[in-house]
């Protein structure tokens, strides 16, 4: 008998920089797995979470993975719908404008009723 | 020819630095395939995505990719079935030297 | 309505991004460094309070932390208290 399964949707809400801590990275694993599973859950970058985003990271001499690139490899899961806080660009002159990552910006209010469209948040 | 210590247990190699067309030809012996034009041309594709976005694809990715890169007939989960049996993403990363898919589901 | 759970002292960035997104009928739960913000007489409780929302401290955070002299606003809960709002509230958003 086929069940119908009912998609939850769900919004990543990211807020850490990319390297302080194992958060951002655990994020990153966790959007794509869900990709995996034909989910595909949306993003949202605020506050320090920007810092993902910011261009020209390079993390070999330290032996990490370079995140801002593997986030720019989103679109390939079929993750479309990144959305980042203005204010928090603003605050660290982020220029997204050149992202390989389609991004739409939001101010605090639009945040609010962002979040209120998920059935689940999921913050890191 | 490589010595087995520079594999890991699964026979993903260490380092990148250490993969040619000659290790990937030892890698695809080892898994019972003969490489052809048209694994190469996944096998490039793959050093690129590499490059690019510091990651190994998942299948989902890869498929994505090479529709983009090589056309719609080759992005297909079933033409990457035939080139590299059983688990394409992961089998296709091994022979391209790249670690191990760690979103490999 | 969301329910916001904040784990953060009232200087962090985690308590101004939770501001930001706190809107009148959510609960706030403050747990961990977050029962600094249940302090009476602080800026960090008077500007919860003015976001109308719902306040919560759990009680075993603020005892481990001193914290005796909660705001009037904010009401004192325990494990079970908190699995009986995530009931209420499916939509959670931990800050830390």
């Amino acid at each position: 008998m086929m069940t119908a399964v009912t998609k939850k949707t769900v919004l990543i809400v990211l807020r850490h920089s990319p390297y302080g801590s194992g958060l951002a990275k655990a994020a990153l694993d966790t959007a794509l797995a869900s990709a995996a599973f034909e989910q595909s859950f949306d993003l949202l970058f605020m506050g320090d979470g920007v810092l993902q985003l910011h261009p020209g990271q390079d993390s070999r001499v330290k032996g990490f993975k370079n995140l801002g690139r593997q986030l720019a490899s989103l679109p390939l899961y079929e993750i479309n719908h990144v959305y980042v806080e203005t204010q928090a660009l603003a605050r660290y002159n982020i220029d997204v404008s050149k992202s390989p990552v389609h991004i739409q910006q939001l101010n605090g209010s639009e945040i609010r009723q962002l979040m209120t469209c998920y059935d689940h948040l999921m913050g890191f | 020819m490589l010595c087995t210590n520079a594999f890991d247990e699964e026979g993903f190699l260490y380092n990148l630095t250490d993969w040619s067309p000659d290790v990937a030809a030892q890698i695809a012996a080892s898994e019972n395939l003969q490489l052809s034009s048209a694994h190469w041309e996944v096998i490039d594709l793959l050093r690129a995505y590499y490059l690019a976005y510091d990651s190994a694809p998942a299948m989902r990715a890869l498929v994505k990719y090479c529709a983009l890169h090589l056309g719609p007939e080759k992005g297909k989960s079933i033409y990457l079935m035939s080139l590299f049996p059983g688990s394409p993403a992961k089998l296709s990363s091994k022979i391209s030297g790249l670690p191990k898919p760690d979103n490999c589901l | 309505m969301i329910l916001h759970t904040l784990n953060a002292a009232p200087s962090s960035s985690a308590f101004a991004d939770c501001l930001k997104t706190i809107a009148e009928g959510d609960a706030v739960l403050l747990m961990g460094d977050g029962v600094y913000a249940a302090i009476a007489q602080t800026e960090a409780s008077r500007v919860l309070e003015a976001t109308k929302a719902t306040l919560y401290v759990l009680a075993d955070d603020a005892m481990t932390a001193g914290v005796l002299n909660v705001s009037a606003a904010v009401s004192s809960i325990d494990i079970a208290g908190f699995v009986a709002l995530t009931e209420t509230f499916p939509r959670q958003q931990a800050w830390y």
